[in-house]
Formats: structure tokens, C-alpha cells, sequence
């Protein structure tokens, strides 16, 4: 990691690069991850990696552009105050670009040193817990799956007086169990992502996915509309799926966001609420955005109803909304979705075990997780996607017999307005991105109404 | 350079190491300019250098990577690539087993631009996307523009101690047109020369002029309004003509991925997943028509998944893929050869960057042209489809059920085409869909796109590869629209 007073350094040297009537604000960041990837039960591929770098953004004459660099030494640093000037001055002017604000708080949050520098030989270790809880003595299986483990820090600062810092630690870990003596073959999942990996026990994330690997041969489900029961990870993809369609920034500046023109106003059930909060040990920690604005909770859904837009220093000021830190990455900088909430917590009014959301489902299907789930049509909130790793009839209220997996295509607002209770028991879900820059926590999502559309033959 | 790469390789030949290569990059550049709405959202120049070392034991790979190109950094990558190859290594006794192909030990490679696009003026691009962009906005139901403009240029060295080692210099660059037109909750997209950020190929400053974004916009910005307006298609089966843009897609996703070596032994299972093709189906699995001829070529000028070697140091390969509608080869490395006894790597080994392990990755992955024009191919269709621009895409973790939408569709009446229709999807089941191709276009119809988005591995890898394309016509596929 880089101290702060080293970083604060480096920051005023950039900025004294700069031309008197140029603002700024800068980042500098480093990160430190150990991967260890496995596959038909051994690591296959364990990756260890250091890297730094900083990115400056500068504001010449309301000409606005962005350069990084990982080349932190003074002749980089001269270099990559030349290249975002040099894109500055043969930018088009953005007249609504605010100016940087001062104050320099970083929210308070949680983090583990042990688990920022988590040795190779305890990364290996757990990854070998995990293979051994999921080799069952039953039947005959293939696991595969990862172990990530890290850290991230960021030093922020501007021309307007800022410099503030923030650091996560993250350890995150999936497991997949096939068992390939069925055909078609069945499979059960397993995630879980968290701040401390003294949280992780990888011996029982491995047993959990092994326990849902169909016992028998899978059988057919129809096409059509079923009551369901999401599990966590499908659960927390489906809500996951309205930060970028409902509440980022720039859908509704571009008016495509399926959540304008519905503030205040209830979209989904009323049992369901959301907020967006990274100081929430809940999440994966982090106390500031990349524009250096401390992290809060955020309200998003309250009771059902449309609490707005998450924003960055751009989308708060062309949307007229309050900043409430969710600048992302400069790596992507006005990307597709700009200010996108990253740390999502769903709640509920109303809460039950899984045995009473098995109940509540009565006939339907119980779904463990998602994959390749794509925008249909972005302003209707319509996805689709498959189901995948232990997909399972629900029969008179129990969990009967595993079926092949099922496409969906579905309107994410119009499923979680059908919400009929959400799990006690909650985990941090990061899906696909295994370094942890979004997650939900969220619990087992019982609904009314999710419509299949075609079937696999797996 | 040199002597960097030789003292990570003898600092990672140490205590059960049995071999190693290394991989300098210095400089990795990239530019991104965007303008939406006369407004630059992202002007971003990135640059970045360091080493990624991988290593091997008898049983297991490591591999390590540092942003800093020191010596004392090289040793420190090297050692830590060692010690995850011995941890790794506890956990199997099975012995790694590789082919025995080994590069060249000094090869040379660069791309072949005209006007370097890192040299040429940002307000020449900068000029050329604004006023393409302003073009979009030809309606006032076009509530965003955006035009867009990227480049990468990599300077990569490469030395193993199997005695392999290369210089490379390659480039790609690529740009593209978006209008988005909304009215209530409809919204609908149009792209030129294609979505997610347009056309890219290996190639200079020359092959941005050449897609003529100014030109095409005001047609892109019509056609966005336009499908405003439009039905929905009929829904049910019904011969499907899909353009050259969305065939390059649905070979990407249906046969690219599921080609991969890797994916066939269950490296990705628990990411990306597997495959429906088996170990033992090369030379024997029906994949589609007999009209079907795939050939993944990383040698064909231009093609964003063209180099000169791969990241285990083999020189490029032409590998057929799928001949006569038949499997005959597979995308792969040097252990997933191997393993699949192919005989030779396809040498298909690719990692982003420096900071990467090299995975199993498409180069281009071609469909060969047939021989009818597009007017050929529309004229025995009394009632169907045509679709071209992908807007979604979604495909299950064996490759089988896959569902596409487009931004584009119309209508085949008669033998020509039709009125517009919005939100078109069509969905199957790749051995199916491939079956019931009937009529594949002739050279004029076929264009090599470049995808510079194709997302693999965990740490997660965005690689760039080709897929050449012509039109196609496919009999009794499943059409419908979205949000009916």
C-alpha cells in the first residue's frame, strides 16, 4: 500500500504540473490480489498480482479529459500530467461540468489486514478446504471453482483542497459440483464474499454446493409462468440487475433508465426495500468513491417506492440531484452506465426461514442461480438468462425433484413486484466479479411471478 | 528488455520449477474518446508496462505480475510464481502434460498501419466523432448520440527457458455511431457500423476514416426513430436471414466458445462453464449443415485476433474448426492439446496485457463465404425475417440455448425485404440452428468484424478477437418480440 503522506506527495507534484487556470482531482491507487482458480479438483491456475498507478482528470477552460498511468515515478508523473492536458485542450467544452468540491472525510468502515495480505500457502489452504468439502463420498464429482483474496486502496485528491484515502479488503469464493454420472448431468453452486476471510470457512462452502447436487437424474420442466423461489445468488442477481437499469445516473439523464419518471412513486412491492450502502459491514467496505466523496448509505427503494438515482460530481450536477458518491472507476469513465450503485443491501418488511419460503412457493420452481443475464429491453427492465446449478421442483410446498435448466425472460420490476417473502439468512454476493467492485447482500427471494421461456437440455 | 526477462527466468528456475516464460509489456497504450449529446463524456489516455511471469512444476502452473520494470521486481514476480505453482501443485498428482511445440527463438512481429492513430491529432478525432455524432440528431425523439473512438497499442517481449522468444508490436483501433431514440418506454437503439462501439480491426488511424461515421449517421439516427414506430415481428418460427454483423456474433457465442479447449475439460466450468462438444468428438460431431465452414485463422491481415505468436511463444496458426458441417479441430494451448491428443497446439494462447495468465482465447474464427448474394438468399423466402445488429445476447453455460435480439429487423416478403420490426429476438438451439442453415452469402456479403469485448478467466481477461462473416439464411427458426 502507498502511506498517505507518500501519496499526498505525489498528488501536489501532479497538480503543481499544471497550468494556473486548470482544476483537477486525481487518484492514486494500488492493490494487491492472490487468485487461486481450480478446476476438475486440483488449482489450475493460481495468480498472484502488485500494481499501482494513478489517473488525473483535469478541467482546462471547461475542457475536461483523463489520463492514468502506471508509472509512478517523477518522469511518469510529468508524462501523465502532459497527456491530460494535451487531451484537455483538444476536447469540446463541457459547460455543465461542476467544480470539484472540497472537504476531505472518508467514511469509516471495516477492514482486515490479515486478509489484505492472506499468505499463499492459507490462500491454497482454503481452496483446498473447499475441494474437500465438496468431493462427497455418494457419488462420483467434479469441482471447480475460485478463491480471490486482496486488497484495494485509493488516495483521492483535488485542486480544490481534498485528499482523502480509503482501503478494502476483500475475500470472495465460489465452488460448482458436478456430478456427471447423471444424464443430463446435475450440478450445485456455492458463493459467498466477505471483508475478513476469518468469515469464510471454505470446508463448508465446499459441503453447501455439494449438498445441492441433484441426488437423482433431472427432470423436464415446461416453459411458462411459475411461482419460484430465488436462492441468494439469484436473488442478489436479480436485484443486482436494477442498479444498472433503474438507478444509474445516466439512464436517467438519457431518459432509457425503466425507473424515470417513477420518483416517489412504488415500483415493486411494498415488503421490498433496497439501499446502497459500502459502510455497511454487510458489503465489501469502502469508505469513498473515486471522486473522493465519502461513502453513505443511499436509500433507493424504500417500501417499494422510487427514492432516485444514485450520481457522480457530473450526473448530481446535470440531474440537479444530491452527489451521493458513486463516481466509478476512471478505468471507465462515463461508461455506459456512469454513477452506478455498487454495494446493494435488499430488506424486508416481511422475512421468513427457508422452510417457510419453500411453503410460501407452494408449486413452482426453486432456482440457485443465474447465468448470462442480458438486457432485453432496457426500459421495460425486461431480462433474460438461464437458470444453472440446481434448478428444482417445488411440490406441496417441498422441494421435490431437480429439473434442467430453463431460460427466463422477465421483467426485473415486474418479478419484484410479485415479492412474497425474503430469507432471514443473508450473504454478500458478488457473481461474476470476483474482485469485489459490486455486490449485493441479500437473502432468498420468494416471488409470484417468473416467466421461462424455453428449456436447456442440461 | 532482454536481460529483465532473463533474470525472472532464473529467479523462477528454482526448487521443482521445471520451466518458465516471461512477458514484458512496456508500453500497453489506450485512448478512449466518446462524445454524447456535443459533449465529451470520456477522453482517457491510458498507459501502463510491467512483467507477468508464468511458471510450471511437474503437476502445476503459477503465475505472477508486477507493474514494475525493475530487476529486484522481476525476481520478487518470478519467486511468487514459483511458490503458487508448488502450493497448486499440492493438490493433484496428476502430471502436467504438454505438446512439444516450441516457438521460434527470435521472431518479430508488428502490425501494419498507414497513420499510427496515437500520432494523429486528438482534435482531428476528436472533430471527426463530435460532428458525427451531431449527425444522429435528427429527430427530436433522438435523445442521446454518442460516437466513439478506441485504440490499443501493446509493445510486448517474450523469452521461455524452453528457448522461445518474440517481439511484437501490435495495434487495433476501432470506432462507432449510437443514436438512441425514446418515446415513453420504448427505446430503441441503432448502430454504424455495428453496437457496442462499432467496427474494430488491427489497423491505423485509416481504418476509422474508412467507416465513414459522418455519412452513416444520419441513416443510423433515421432508422432509430423509424423503429420507434415499428410491430413487433410475427411470432413463431420462420426462415431467418441474419446479417453479417449478427452471424459474426452468433458464431462467436455459439461456436467460437464452445471450441475452446479449455471450456471442453472444465477449466472455466464454475465461471464461464463448459461446452456441449466433448473430448472425444473432433472428426466425428455433426455441428451443422454441410454449407458450414469455420476455419480459426490468426494469420489473416488485419483480423483483430491476428498476431504473430501467442503468449506460450508459438508462431500464429490457420486451424480448421468445422469442415463440411463437421468438427475437425479446436481452439487450444499446448497442455489442452495435449490432453485432447491433438497432436500440435492451435496456438491460441492469449492473455491481456502483461498482468494476465494466457488463456485459451478465439483468434478469427471465421465462417467461410458461400456463394449466393444476398438477393439470392431472399429470393426463395415467400414469408421471413431479416436481422442484423446485435442488442442483447444470452447463452447457456454448454453453448446450446442461446436468445439474441437486434436493434435492426425487417420483414422478407415475397423474396425482399420488408417492412421494419422492433425489438426482434430469435432463439434455438446451436446443433439445431446450425443444422438449418441453408444458404450461406458469397464474398461480397462477407466482412471481418472485430469484437474487442470478449470477457474470459478469473481474474477476469477482456480480449479482443475476429470473426469474418457473410449473410446467411436459416430454415425454420423461432422469432418473436421483445416486451409483447
Amino acid at each position: 500500500m502507498i502511506p498517505a503522506s507518500e501519496a499526498r506527495t505525489i498528488l501536489d507534484r501532479l497538480f503543481d504540473r499544471l497550468p494556473a487556470n486548470a482544476t483537477a482531482d486525481a487518484r492514486l491507487y494500488s492493490s494487491g490480489w492472490g487468485t487461486m482458480r481450480f478446476a476438475v479438483g486440483r488449482i489450475h491456475q493460481p495468480h498472484a498480482e502488485k500494481l499501482r498507478g494513478a489517473s488525473l482528470r483535469v478541467v482546462l477552460d471547461k475542457k475536461v479529459a483523463t489520463a492514468t498511468s502506471g508509472d509512478l515515478t517523477p518522469a511518469g508523473l510529468r508524462a501523465l500530467a502532459e497527456d491530460a492536458l494535451a487531451l484537455a485542450r483538444a476536447a469540446p467544452e463541457d459547460p455543465k461540468f461542476p467544480q470539484f468540491p472540497g472537504g476531505s472525510r472518508s467514511s469509516t468502515i471495516d477492514f482486515s489486514a490479515a486478509t489484505a495480505s492472506l499468505p499463499i500457502d492459507r490462500q491454497a489452504r482454503i481452496a483446498e478446504n473447499i475441494l474437500a468439502g465438496a468431493s462427497s463420498p455418494d457419488f462420483p464429482v467434479r469441482v471447480a471453482g475460485v478463491l480471490s483474496t486482496g486488497y484495494e486502496q485509493w488516495h483521492v485528491g483535488n485542486t480544490s483542497g481534498r485528499f482523502t484515502s480509503t482501503r478494502r479488503s476483500i475475500v470472495g469464493a465460489n465452488v460448482l459440483v458436478e456430478r456427471l454420472d447423471l444424464d443430463p448431468p446435475g450440478s450445485g453452486w456455492s458463493e459467498r464474499a466477505v471483508w475478513d476471510h476469518r468469515a469464510l470457512d471454505g470446508e463448508a462452502l465446499g459441503r453447501e454446493a455439494a449438498d445441492r447436487v441433484p441426488r437423482v437424474r433431472p427432470g423436464t420442466a415446461k416453459p411458462g409462468k411459475y411461482r419460484v423461489l430465488l436462492d441468494g445468488p439469484a436473488s442478489a442477481k436479480l436485484v443486482g440487475e436494477l442498479a444498472y437499469l433503474g438507478f444509474g445516473g445516466r439512464g436517467w439523464e438519457e431518459g432509457w433508465s425503466c425507473l424515470r419518471g417513477r420518483m416517489g412513486k412504488r415500483a415493486v412491492a411494498p415488503i421490498l426495500s433496497i439501499r446502497d450502502d459500502a459502510t455497511s459491514p454487510l458489503s465489501l467496505p469502502q469508505g469513498i468513491d473515486f471522486e473522493g466523496t465519502a461513502k453513505r448509505r443511499t436509500p433507493l427503494l424504500d417500501g417499494g417506492v422510487v427514492r432516485g438515482p444514485v450520481t457522480d460530481l457530473r450526473s448530481a450536477s446535470r440531474l440537479g440531484r444530491p452527489l451521493t458518491g458513486h463516481a466509478p472507476s476512471p478505468e471507465a469513465p462515463g461508461g455506459e452506465y456512469g454513477a452506478i450503485p455498487t454495494q446493494l443491501i435488499l430488506t424486508s418488511t416481511d422475512q421468513g426461514s427457508w422452510e417457510e419460503l419453500v411453503k410460501e412457493v407452494r408449486t413452482g420452481l426453486l432456482v440457485t442461480r443465474f447465468h448470462y443475464v442480458r438486457t432485453v429491453h432496457a426500459g421495460r427492465s425486461i431480462i433474460t438468462g438461464m437458470t444453472r446449478d440446481g434448478t428444482y421442483r417445488i411440490e406441496r410446498g417441498e422441494v421435490t425433484e431437480p429439473v434442467v435448466n430453463l431460460r427466463f425472460t422477465q421483467s426485473v420490476l415486474g418479478a419484484l413486484s410479485t415479492a412474497l417473502l425474503v430469507g432471514k439468512a443473508r450473504r454478500c454476493y458478488t457473481g461474476e466479479d470476483d474482485r469485489g467492485n459490486s455486490s449485493v447482500s441479500a437473502g432468498p427471494l420468494a416471488l409470484g411471478d417468473f416467466r421461462f421461456t424455453s428449456a436447456t437440455v442440461f | 528488455m532482454e536481460e529483465l526477462l532473463e533474470t525472472a527466468l532464473a529467479a523462477a528456475l528454482t526448487n521443482g520449477i521445471v520451466a518458465a516464460d516471461a512477458r514484458i509489456v512496456a508500453p500497453a497504450r489506450a485512448e478512449y474518446l466518446s462524445v454524447r449529446d456535443g459533449v465529451p463524456t470520456a477522453l482517457t489516455s491510458t498507459t501502463g508496462s510491467g512483467l507477468g511471469v508464468r511458471v510450471r512444476t511437474e503437476r502445476a502452473w503459477g503465475f505472477a505480475t508486477v507493474g514494475e520494470l525493475t530487476p529486484s521486481a522481476a525476481r520478487e514476480t518470478a519467486r511468487t510464481a514459483a511458490k503458487l505453482a508448488r502450493a497448486a501443485g499440492r493438490t493433484t498428482r496428476e502430471p502436467l502434460r504438454l505438446t512439444r511445440d516450441v516457438g521460434p527463438s527470435s521472431g518479430r512481429y508488428a502490425s501494419s498501419l498507414r497513420l499510427d492513430p496515437f500520432e494523429v491529432g486528438r482534435e482531428e478525432k476528436l472533430a471527426l466523432l463530435t460532428e458525427a455524432e451531431r449527425g444522429l440528431h435528427v429527430h427530436r425523439s433522438v435523445k442521446s448520440g454518442e460516437a466513439s473512438f478506441r485504440a490499443w497499442t501493446e509493445k510486448k517481449w517474450f523469452r521461455s527457458s524452453e528457448g522461445s522468444a518474440y517481439a511484437s508490436e501490435i495495434t487495433h483501433v476501432g470506432a462507432g455511431v449510437t443514436a438512441t431514440a425514446i418515446r415513453g418506454s420504448e427505446v430503441q437503439r441503432r448502430s454504424a457500423p455495428t453496437s457496442f462501439g462499432g467496427d474494430f480491426g488491427q489497423a491505423g488511424w485509416e481504418f476509422v476514416r474508412a467507416l465513414d461515421l459522418v455519412s452513416r449517421a444520419d441513416a443510423v439516427g433515421r432508422e432509430a426513430v423509424a423503429l420507434l414506430d415499428a410491430p413487433a415481428p410475427p411470432e413463431g418460427p420462420t426462415t431467418l436471414v441474419l446479417g453479417s454483423d449478427q452471424l459474426a456474433l452468433q458464431v462467436h457465442e455459439s461456436i467460437g466458445h464452445a471450441t475452446e479447449a479449455d471450456r471442453i475439460l472444465a477449466y472455466e466450468a464454475g465461471y464461464a462453464g463448459t461446452s456441449w462438444v466433448r473430448t472425444e468428438d473432433v472428426g466425428q460431431l455433426k455441428y451443422g449443415s454441410p454449407q458450414l465452414e469455420i476455419v480459426a485463422d490468426a494469420t489473416v491481415p488485419g483480423g483483430l485476433g491476428s498476431f504473430g505468436f501467442d503468449d506460450e511463444g508459438l508462431p500464429a496458426r490457420r486451424v480448421p474448426i468445422v469442415h463440411e458441417g463437421i468438427l475437425v479441430g479446436l481452439l487450444s494451448s499446448r497442455e489442452s492439446a495435449a490432453r485432447l491428443s491433438l497432436g500440435a497446439s492451435g496456438a491460441a494462447m492469449r492473455a491481456e496485457g502483461f498482468h494476465r495468465t494466457p488463456l485459451v482465447r478465439m483468434t478469427n474464427v471465421n465462417l467461410s463465404p458461400g456463394d449466393h448474394s444476398l438477393s439470392e438468399l431472399l429470393e426463395g423466402v415467400n414469408e421471413g425475417i431479416y436481422l442484423e445488429t446485435n442488442r442483447s445476447w444470452s447463452i447457456d453455460d454448454k453453448r446450446l440455448n442461446f436468445q439474441f435480439g437486434t436493434e435492426f429487423g425487417r420483414r422478407i416478403v415475397d423474396g425482399e425485404l420488408g417492412p421494419l420490426v422492433r425489438n426482434p429476438i430469435y432463439g434455438g438451439m446451436t446443433p439445431t440452428f446450425w443444422g438449418s442453415m441453408d444458404a450461406v452469402g458469397d464474398p461480397s456479403t462477407w466482412h471481418l468484424w472485430g469484437v474487442p469485448n470478449c470477457g474470459k478467466g478469473q481474474p477476469g481477461q477482456i480480449g479482443r478477437v475476429g470473426h469474418g462473416a457473410p449473410v446467411a439464411r436459416f430454415r425454420n427458426v423461432r422469432v418473436w418480440g421483445a416486451g409483447r
